[in-house]
């Protein structure tokens, strides 16, 4: 439903993207992944209206989104910037009842309708135990899913979200993050966000952005576009891609860049002893393991995709197969 | 009852969670408005006090007139105190309330817009563009007619330079309210050098006027300060529902399809008009503006100051300052200015020290 046509934006004299063309896909979770400063933010900003292209165009359904009554686009497309500003003692229910904003008129302020749509975004984002709460009192988490439940007030197709997870700890990301999946699963909205956590990227989403340097490097199902290659490529990383033991999904995994860690990390794996003896030699040979697994240009990480624990390279075996002894 | 107007507690019908804690919705046919329960409270309160303080500020004075004849006056009853209460104190009262009004609702405006309590048109170069004009005009043999006018297009010309000075960053930045001072400090010594090169005659009627003074003032001004707020009464409408997003960032208000850039002109403007206009017509009364809009909204807990309320309580704060300012050294007047800076000075001292407490 959201498109761009030869975007370009920036800020200022600086130029982030150059010319971007974008295709996302309705009725998906979308997930933008790249370096910082790499223009992902840029991207999602410019997506949803908030800063104004220098030429190109973004398409809402095909249509030109500057051209739209700004209101009519909030009715379509929500929007949760990186870091909202929290306002000094506004209430939970109070917030989430903002985003009923473009409903509403300075003559009509509320609404059935608005109650409604409030009352479910707060029951989805599972906030309304504490709608009488004034925001500013709540935990980051907490915080985070009011947010969230204010743009759902808003009953928008899409939801654009610039970095949801971050400043959450592991259990409040996954919380949100879950959140996102069922409202696309369960409601069929669009979902875009920008996220930093490659490993979470590849479990939730249904299509992968790559970008580098203000350009889209790939773009697709992370199960088929997610190798080594690409992070090298993305992120100048060494890294092995194994399938994710609780997912399936493609899980990252850096290889040793230090020389100490990879010594410590050679010890301990063979102290372990019963993870396997291919571990050893790709452990303890700094650079030979990333090595191996990037010396097989997709070939390496593809089979390990697809077979989940057949071992194709040594140093993929090695750590697939390391995963149970772990007891994870 | 036949009036259609109904006032509802907007819980859902079903038992579900409360959608606007503590707000009741007001129905008129298509209409409909969200009220803070406890701005009606408060609002409410400030009316009173509001009225005992107009009939004290009728009553107090040389003769003394007992509150009772004042009503009786007001009544239209006939008593002789009419030529004092009604002809004397009535108008210049009812001046206080209006101007001490208006000046609350601007300061809320332009603080509201500016996220920043420190952001009145007396702080941020309004004021003392109107007195720069004004002491133009007072000083060089302009006639008194063009006092006011004066000063308003004085006051209007700071608010453009302010906001050419300001808008690149925003009017949210603090950048706004530093320009702002800046440009208050350069127009005030504009005006000292003005004032100090001038016949001291005409400086001295330049120094009453800089520091604001309801007397000899009656109903001429209260027309220009009324009629001012009435033409703009439909642009407060929306004010005071607009008003609601300043507390959100620029990101967030487009997101909900708000054009916030636009809106805080909108505003910014409106308030920049009123505090000129009654700048011009009552001169420099200082600290109105920036304290009612803030202790309105304490008094209401909310996260931006209330206009009827600021408006409300600017009104009682003028009407109590120059009452102070007739009666404390009497036969001496101090002008209401005086006594608003008085009171406005240890407040703002406070401001400043809780929050440097909170950063600390």
């Amino acid at each position: 439903m959201l498109s761009t046509r030869d975007l370009v934006a920036g800020y200022d004299e600086r130029t982030v993207l150059d010319g971007l063309n974008l295709e996302l896909p309705s009725d998906a979770f979308t997930v933008i992944v790249g370096p910082n400063a790499c223009g992902k933010s840029t991207l999602l900003r410019t997506l949803a209206r908030l800063l104004a292209p220098r030429r190109g165009t973004v398409l809402l359904d095909g249509t030109a989104i500057r051209e739209l009554p700004t209101r009519e686009v909030a009715r379509r497309l929500g929007v949760l910037p990186q870091s909202p500003l929290v306002p000094e003692g506004v209430t939970v229910a109070d917030l989430v009842g903002r985003g009923r904003q473009p409903y509403q008129r300075w003559w009509r302020q509320w609404s059935e309708q608005d109650g409604a749509a409030v009352d479910e975004a707060m029951a989805l984002a599972d906030v309304a135990g504490l709608a009488d709460r004034p925001v500013d009192t709540l935990s980051g988490g907490q915080r985070q899913r009011v947010w969230i439940a204010m743009t759902l007030a808003q009953d928008t197709e899409a939801l654009l979200l610039d970095e949801p997870t971050t400043f959450l700890d592991l259990a409040h990301q996954v919380e949100v993050l879950d959140l996102l999946h069922r409202l696309r699963a369960e409601r069929g909205r669009t979902v875009v966000a920008v996220l930093h956590d490659l490993n979470q990227a590849a479990r939730y989403a249904d299509h992968l952005v790559a970008m580098r340097a203000g350009a889209v490097v790939a773009a697709g199902p992370p199960r088929e576009i997610l190798t080594a290659d690409l992070v090298r490529e993305v992120f100048g990383l060494d890294c092995v891609v194994v399938p994710c033991p609780v997912s399936g999904a493609p899980l990252v995994v850096p290889a040793l860049t230090s020389p100490t860690l990879a010594a410590g990390a050679s010890g301990a794996s063979g102290a372990s002893g019963a993870s396997g003896v291919g571990a050893a030699p790709s452990a303890g040979a700094p650079g030979a393991g990333p090595a191996s697994a990037a010396g097989a240009p997709g070939a390496g990480p593809a089979p390990a995709a697809g077979a989940p624990g057949a071992g194709a390279t040594p140093a993929a075996g090695a750590l697939a197969g390391s995963y149970p002894s772990e007891g994870i | 009852m036949s009036a259609p107007a109904t006032i509802t507690d907007p819980v859902a019908p079903g038992g579900g969670a409360s959608r606007l804690p503590g707000r009741s919705l007001l129905r008129l046919g298509p209409v409909s408005m969200q009220i803070r329960r406890r701005s009606v409270v408060v609002a409410a309160v400030l009316l009173v006090l509001l009225a005992v303080a107009l009939v004290f500020s009728l009553s107090l004075g040389t003769p003394y007139v007992a509150p009772a004849d004042v009503l009786h006056s007001l009544s239209g009853a006939g008593t002789p105190y009419d030529l004092v209460v009604l002809n004397l104190r009535l108008p210049r009262a009812v001046l206080a309330a209006v101007a001490g009004a208006a000046f609350g609702v601007a300061g809320t405006l332009i603080q509201s817009v500016a996220r920043n309590p420190l952001a009145s048109p007396d702080v941020i170069g309004v004021t003392q563009g109107a007195g720069l004009a004004a002491t133009v005009a007072l000083t060089g043999g302009a006639a008194a007619a063009l006092v006011a006018p004066a000063a308003l297009v004085g006051g209007l010309a700071a608010a453009v330079l302010l906001l050419a000075l300001g808008a690149r960053h925003g009017l949210a930045a603090q950048r706004f309210v530093l320009a702002g001072v800046a440009v208050a400090f350069a127009l005030r010594a504009l005006t000292e050098v003005v004032m100090l090169t001038a016949d001291p005659i005409d400086g001295q009627r330049a120094q009453v006027w800089l520091i604001g003074t309801l007397a000899g003032k009656g109903w001429t001004e209260t027309t220009w300060i009324g009629v001012t707020l009435l033409v703009l009464l439909p642009v407060l409408a929306w004010a005071g529902w607009a008003l609601n997003s300043t507390a959100l960032d620029d990101d967030t208000a487009r997101g909900i399809g708000l054009r916030p850039a636009a809106r805080r002109v909108g505003l910014a403007g409106t308030g920049v008009l009123v505090a000129a206009m009654v700048t011009a017509q009552v001169g420099a009364v200082d600290f109105v503006a920036l304290v009612a809009p803030q202790v309105a909204r304490r008094l209401v807990r909310a996260e931006r100051p209330p206009l009827i309320c600021a408006a409300l309580l600017g009104a009682l704060l003028l009407v109590l300052a120059d009452l102070a300012g007739r009666r404390l050294l009497a036969p001496t007047q101090l002008p209401a200015g005086v006594l608003t800076a008085a009171i406005g000075g240890p407040y703002l001292m406070y401001l400043l020290l809780r929050g440097r407490r909170r950063s600390s």
